[in-house]
C-alpha cells in the first residue's frame, strides 16, 4: 500500500470523469463522513484515510468505473482484501 | 429587479459592424446575470481589432452596479487601445446613473437616437430559443429579412442572431450559444465551434455551429478521447496542430479525419476552479491556428468561465437539491442495512459495512441495491420465530 502515489485516488477519479464535488456526493451518498474538503485532502495525498474510509472512496470511484463498464480497478484497503468471507 | 417601463424586454445584444463604428445595441436589463455576457461580447469585438464602438442604450431598460461595471471595463480595455467609448441614447435614469457615478465623464455620450426603422420593429436580431445552435428554417428566414441593415460579410452573419434569451435555466446555454457564435466569427481559423458541458457527470454539446461539429464532439464522447475530453477533465487546453500528426487519441482521430477535420483547439471552461467543460475549436486545415486566435480562445473560454461561475454552473441548484436528496435517502438505507446486520450477526457498525461491501464488490452490483435487499428481508415477516427484526444477536 504504501508504493501507490500519494494521489493515486485523484488520478483514478479523473479517470472515471468525476468532479471532486460529484465523487464527494457519491461517497457521501455511500455513508461517507468526511467533508468534501477533507476528502479533497485524501485525494491528493495530503491526508491519510482509516482503512474505512479509504475502502468508501475506492468503493464510490469502482462504482464509478462499472458504470463506464470497467471492472474495479481502484484497490481496496489490505484489511479488506484480506478479511474472511462475511456471515 | 424590473425595468421601469411597462414591459421587461428580454435581454439581448445586438452587433452591428458599420463601415465606420461598430454598434452594440443592448436591449432588457444589465445585472449580474447579463452583464457577463456584454462583456465577453465587448471584449471579442475589442480584440477583434474594431476600436469605434458604439454602445447603444436606447434599449436598455436598467443598469445595476454589474452592469456599470461592464460599463466601466469597455472603458478600460478601449482606453488600453487608445479608444474612447461612445454611449448612445441611454435612459433619463440609465443616464442619471452614468453621471452619479463618474463614468459618464469618461465616455462620448450621444443622444440621438439611431435611424434604423420605426420602434416597434427594432426587438433586436432574432431571438434564438431554439435548441443546442439549431436555428428553424423559419428562424433563419426571419433573420435575413429584416431589411435596411447594412450588408454583412459572411463571417459576421452569424452575430446577427445572437439574441440570448436568459429564461432561468436557458441563462446559461443562451450565453453559451452566443461564445459559440462569436468565436466561430471571430477566430481566423474556425470552421466549427461548439461547447461541452459536464452534466449529470457525462460530458454533452451544449452549443455547436452545425451538425459537423455536433458529431465531432459526440465521437470524442463515444470514444472517450479526444481534445474536448482531455481538455474537461484536466483543466487545460490541448491543440492538436495536425491531426495527421497525431498520436494521443488513435480512436477518435480517423474518424475526426473521416469528417475532414485537421485541426482542433479545446479550450478548458471552469466554473471557480474546477473543470467543467471545454470550447472546442475546428479546422479544415491543418495548422490553422494562429498564435492570435489561440489567444482569442482562451477569450472566449475565460468569457464562458465566468458565466458559468457567476450562474454557478455545473450545478444547477435544484439538480443539486434533487442529488443530495437521493444521496440522502440511498445513504439511509445503507444505514439501515448495516443496522439490520449488526442486530442479526452482532457486528460493530463498521463490520456490517464491510459485509455490504464485499457484496458489493462480488456482485457487482451497487452497494446501495444490495443494502436494499438487506432491508427488504428484514421487513418479511418470518415464519420461524427467534430470528425477527429487533432480536439482538445470539451469536
Amino acid at each position: 500500500m504504501d508504493e501507490r502515489p500519494p494521489d493515486m485516488f485523484n488520478r483514478f477519479r479523473r479517470e472515471a470523469e468525476l468532479t471532486h464535488g460529484e465523487l464527494w456526493l457519491r461517497y457521501f451518498e455511500l455513508g461517507g463522513m468526511s467533508t468534501a474538503l477533507e476528502l479533497e485532502a485524501v485525494l491528493y495525498g495530503a491526508l491519510w484515510p482509516t482503512g474505512h474510509d479509504h475502502d468508501v472512496i475506492a468503493h464510490a470511484l469502482n462504482e464509478r468505473f462499472v458504470e463506464l463498464g470497467g471492472n474495479h480497478p481502484v484497490p481496496y484497503s489490505e484489511g479488506m482484501e484480506d478479511a474472511p468471507e462475511a456471515p | 429587479m424590473t425595468a421601469q417601463g411597462d414591459t421587461v424586454r428580454p435581454f439581448g445584444v445586438s452587433v452591428d459592424f458599420g463601415d465606420h463604428y461598430t454598434v452594440l445595441g443592448v436591449t432588457g436589463e444589465v445585472d449580474l446575470v447579463t452583464g457577463p455576457m456584454v462583456d465577453a461580447i465587448v471584449s471579442s469585438v475589442i480584440d477583434g481589432g474594431h476600436r469605434a464602438i458604439v454602445l447603444d442604450l436606447a434599449r436598455c431598460d436598467f443598469l445595476d452596479a454589474r452592469g456599470l461595471r461592464s460599463i466601466a471595463s469597455a472603458i478600460r480595455r478601449l482606453a488600453e487601445v487608445g479608444a474612447v467609448l461612445t454611449v448612445r441614447s441611454p435612459s433619463a435614469m440609465v443616464g442619471h446613473l452614468l453621471e452619479t457615478s463618474g463614468i459618464g465623464d469618461l465616455v462620448h455620450l450621444e443622444q440621438e437616437r439611431p435611424v434604423t426603422g420605426p420602434e416597434p420593429s427594432r426587438t433586436g436580431p432574432v431571438t434564438v430559443r431554439a435548441p443546442a445552435g439549431h436555428l428553424g428554417p423559419e428562424e433563419v428566414a426571419r433573420g435575413s429579412g429584416t431589411g435596411g441593415e447594412t450588408v454583412l460579410p459572411d463571417v459576421v452573419r452569424p452575430l446577427r442572431r445572437i439574441t440570448a434569451v436568459p429564461a432561468d435555466d436557458d441563462v446559461v446555454d443562451g450565453a453559451l450559444r452566443l461564445v459559440v457564435d462569436l468565436a466561430r466569427a471571430t477566430v481566423g481559423g474556425a470552421d466549427g465551434v461548439s461547447v461541452s458541458l459536464r452534466r449529470h457527470g457525462r460530458l454533452s454539446t451544449v452549443a455547436a455551429t452545425d451538425q459537423t461539429i455536433l458529431d465531432m464532439d459526440t465521437d470524442q464522447y463515444d470514444t472517450g478521447e479526444g481534445p474536448c475530453v482531455d481538455a474537461s477533465v484536466e483543466g487545460r487546453w490541448f491543440h492538436a496542430e495536425a491531426l495527421g500528426d497525431e498520436t494521443r487519441w488513435p480512436t477518435f482521430v480517423p474518424r475526426a479525419r473521416a469528417l475532414g477535420i485537421n485541426a482542433i483547439l479545446s479550450s478548458p471552461l471552469l466554473a471557480g476552479a474546477r473543470p467543467v467543460g471545454a470550447l472546442n475549436i475546428y479546422s479544415r486545415a491543418a495548422a490553422a491556428f494562429t498564435p492570435q486566435d489561440r489567444e482569442l480562445a482562451a477569450t472566449f473560454a475565460s468569457g464562458a468561465s465566468a458565466i458559468l461561475t457567476e450562474a454557478g454552473a455545473g450545478v444547477g441548484s435544484d439538480e443539486l437539491a434533487g442529488r443530495l436528496t437521493e444521496a440522502l435517502e440511498h445513504r439511509a438505507v445503507i444505514s439501515q442495512a448495516q443496522g439490520v446486520l449488526m442486530a442479526r450477526h452482532g457486528l460493530s457498525a463498521e463490520a456490517a459495512y464491510t459485509v455490504l461491501l464485499r457484496s458489493s464488490i462480488q456482485t457487482g452490483t451497487p452497494l446501495q441495491e444490495g443494502a436494499r435487499m438487506v432491508v427488504a428481508a428484514a421487513r418479511r415477516p418470518r415464519a420461524s420465530s427467534g430470528e425477527g427484526l429487533g432480536d439482538s444477536a445470539d451469536g
